[in-house]
This record gives structure tokens, sequence and C-alpha cells, in this order.
């Protein structure tokens, strides 16, 4: 009699919490169904005005091996791609645009966990501007002997920015060609 | 006369929630998302209605489920229901609220082993009936709220000189706009501001000790 009531006592937890775990799962997939599509399209979105900020011109581009390829009237008219590198407190992601030379036309700091008030600055334009107009041999920072002025306090954030867009830059110019 | 009796009860521990049985400053319960996010007013108010509804829900569930929750399986049972809600609340946040998603960041999952809520749960609604649950969550959910707003006023205002609100500037300091005290934005100053705040309620005579 006891030994009975212990056993239907452990099926029961076990068919409790498997029943709980199921519902659980169809319920966050109904939600799922309904909130992806509006997700995928405002990651699309920022893409797009992100790459509008860097290309004025752009009317289309295509996205294709981790490239994106801008387009003004069917004519190619530049390049952008994503950098990551490691900083100081974690990823950063940057998006590189190029024209069609593979001269720097713009970057743009996306994400980045930096230390706010220092690191953080890597965002702002007065760090990102320096990058225009200058070809990837170029981009280190001034003590490296390079054309980049790191943002003060901060030489291993800015660093990081440096070295990633460079490295991406050379990886990707070589894969478009 | 039975239904004065349930109106008291919901409105007691509604009440206990604000001050008394305050979670921050005296069950001390969830404070490590507490620092995360009381570096701004937007993103504590953010937090503390993510944590209200994930509140309000599991309460409600695990309530009405606790009559049939065997014993042995009780934790895993409150946690998958809790973080079933925060689940939902990230999906949502993450389509319709994308900048608030975006500042949380992990504390958002986080708020799944925030202590409050399993601490309600397992002391609270598997035991009483659902309305007193109801109450009970909406007690500890507006304390939360109210000591995530306590703290993120002087920790936004010192530590950028500036005070938004759903993304609108109330106001700028002139002198700290432009030198603000970065500390109290990061870290040290979280724990500096909770610290003074904890003191100053006990002086205050607001607490009642255990």
């Amino acid at each position: 009699m006891k030994f009975k009531n212990i056993l239907s006592n452990k099926i029961y937890a076990v068919v409790f919490l498997t029943a709980v775990v199921l519902i659980s799962v169809s319920l966050l997939m109904a939600v799922n169904n309904v909130t992806a599509p509006k997700v995928k399209a405002q990651q699309e979105d920022k893409i797009k005005s992100l790459l509008s900020g860097i290309f004025p011109q752009m009317d289309t581009y295509n996205y294709e091996d981790e490239i994106y390829t801008v387009y003004q009237d069917d004519k190619e008219i530049g390049y952008a791609f994503l950098a990551n590198g490691k900083g100081y407190g974690g990823e950063i992601n940057i998006l590189v645009g190029l024209d069609k030379d593979f001269i720097v036309k713009r970057v743009i700091v996306v994400s980045n966990t930096e230390t706010p008030g220092l690191g953080s600055k890597i965002t702002e334009s007065s760090f990102t501007d320096q990058f225009t107009g200058l070809s990837a041999g170029d981009i280190f920072l001034k003590k490296n002997g390079g054309k980049i002025d790191a943002v003060t306090g901060a030489t291993i954030s800015s660093d990081a920015v440096a070295e990633a867009v460079r490295n991406a830059m050379l990886k990707k110019i070589d894969a478009v060609k | 006369m039975q239904n004065e009796k349930i109106g008291k009860r919901f409105w007691k521990e509604f009440a206990k929630g604000i001050i008394i049985s305050n979670p921050v400053f005296i069950l001390a319960l969830g404070l490590c998302p507490t620092l995360a996010v009381t570096s701004s007013l937007d993103n504590a108010l953010g937090m503390s209605a993510g944590v209200i509804f994930v509140l309000l829900c599991s309460n409600i569930i695990i309530s009405s489920m606790r009559k049939i929750i065997p014993e042995t399986v009780r934790i895993p049972v409150f946690i998958v229901v809790i973080a079933t809600f925060v689940t939902i609340l990230s999906l949502v946040f993450q389509a319709y609220l994308p900048p608030l998603y975006e500042s949380l960041g992990i504390y958002l999952a986080l708020i799944v082993v925030n202590c409050i809520i399993l601490g309600r749960a397992e002391a609270f609604a598997s035991k009483k009936s659902v309305l007193l649950s109801i109450s009970d969550a909406l007690g500890a959910g507006i304390g939360f709220t109210l000591a995530l707003i306590i703290i993120s006023l002087p920790r936004e205002i010192l530590g950028t000189g500036s005070l938004s609100v759903v993304g609108r500037i109330l106001f700028k300091l002139p002198v700290l706009f432009e030198n603000p005290m970065a500390i109290f934005i990061l870290p040290p100053g979280a724990f500096l501001v909770i610290g003074l705040l904890l003191a100053l309620f006990r002086w205050l005579g607001v607490v009642k000790n255990e």
C-alpha cells in the first residue's frame, strides 16, 4: 500500500513537470511566431538606415558572403561589412563602409560594452571620423605609426577598433577582388 | 462580513510589499539587477514593469496550481513557469521596445533568477489563494519599482547631470551636465547609493527590525 503511494507520486511528479514544460514550450512557440517577423524587419531596417547613413545616394543593396554591395542606379558605389574585435569590456561590432576604391567612406560602431564615459567614446564621430579617407595600411593608432588618435584614457578600446577595422578590410577587400 | 475581511487582507498583503517588507531595502532581494539597471531612470522603469509583469503572472499561475504541484518537483515547476514569462517578456520587448531591450541587455533574462520572484512563489503563492497572491505580487512589484526609482534618481542626476523619462530629457543641470560625476553610473556608485539609502531608511525608523 505504502509502496504504491510512493511509486505513483514519483510518476505523477514526472508527468506533471513534463506537462508543464510542454505547455510552456507551446506558449513560447506561439509568442515567438507573432514577434519573430517584427524582429527580423527591425534588424533589416536598422542595417538599411546604417547603410544609408554611410552612403546617402544608395538606392539598393545586396548581401552575399557577409558583404553588403551598395548600388546607385544599378552601379556599384561601395561595399560595407561588419567588423568585430575584442575591446576592453567585450565585443565591439563596427559597420565599415568603403567606396569602390576600397577607401574608407565611414565607420559606425554598432555595439560595444566598453566603459561608459571612457571607452564608450569610440562611438562618437570625433573618433570615427578619423577613419574616413584612409586605406587599410593607415589604420593604426598614431603611436603605432598610423593616423588614428586614440580616445584619451581609452587606448585599448581605440586600438581594438582600429585593429578590427583594418583586419576586416584586408580580409573583405581580398574577397571582393 | 466575509468580503470585508478579504478586502482588508488584500490591502494588508499589498501594503506589506511597499514599505515593511520592501524587497530591496528590507528583504535585500534582487540586488544584482537593482545595481545594474538603476544607472538610468528609463532602465529602472523598464525593468520594474517587466518584474511586475512576471511576478504577477507567475504568482497567479503558481497559486492556481498550488494544490496539484507535487512536492518533489516544486522548485523546477516554479522556475519553468517564471522562465516562460520572462521569455515572453523578452520576446515582446525585443519586437516592440527595441531600445529598452538593448539597454536592459542580459538583465532582462536574469529576471528569471531575481530572488524576489522565486521568493514570493515559494513563500507565498504556493500556499495562499490566487487573490492574495495577486495582492502580494502587486505589493512587492510596486515596492521594487519605488526602490528602483529612489535609487536611480540620484544616480542619473549626479552621474549624467540630467534626467530623462521615456527618452525625453526633463532637465539638465548647468555645471553637472558638462562635468558629471561618472562614478554614480558605474558599479561603485550603485553600491554607494544603495548603502546610503539603506542607512537612511534605518535611521528614519521606517524599517521595522526583524
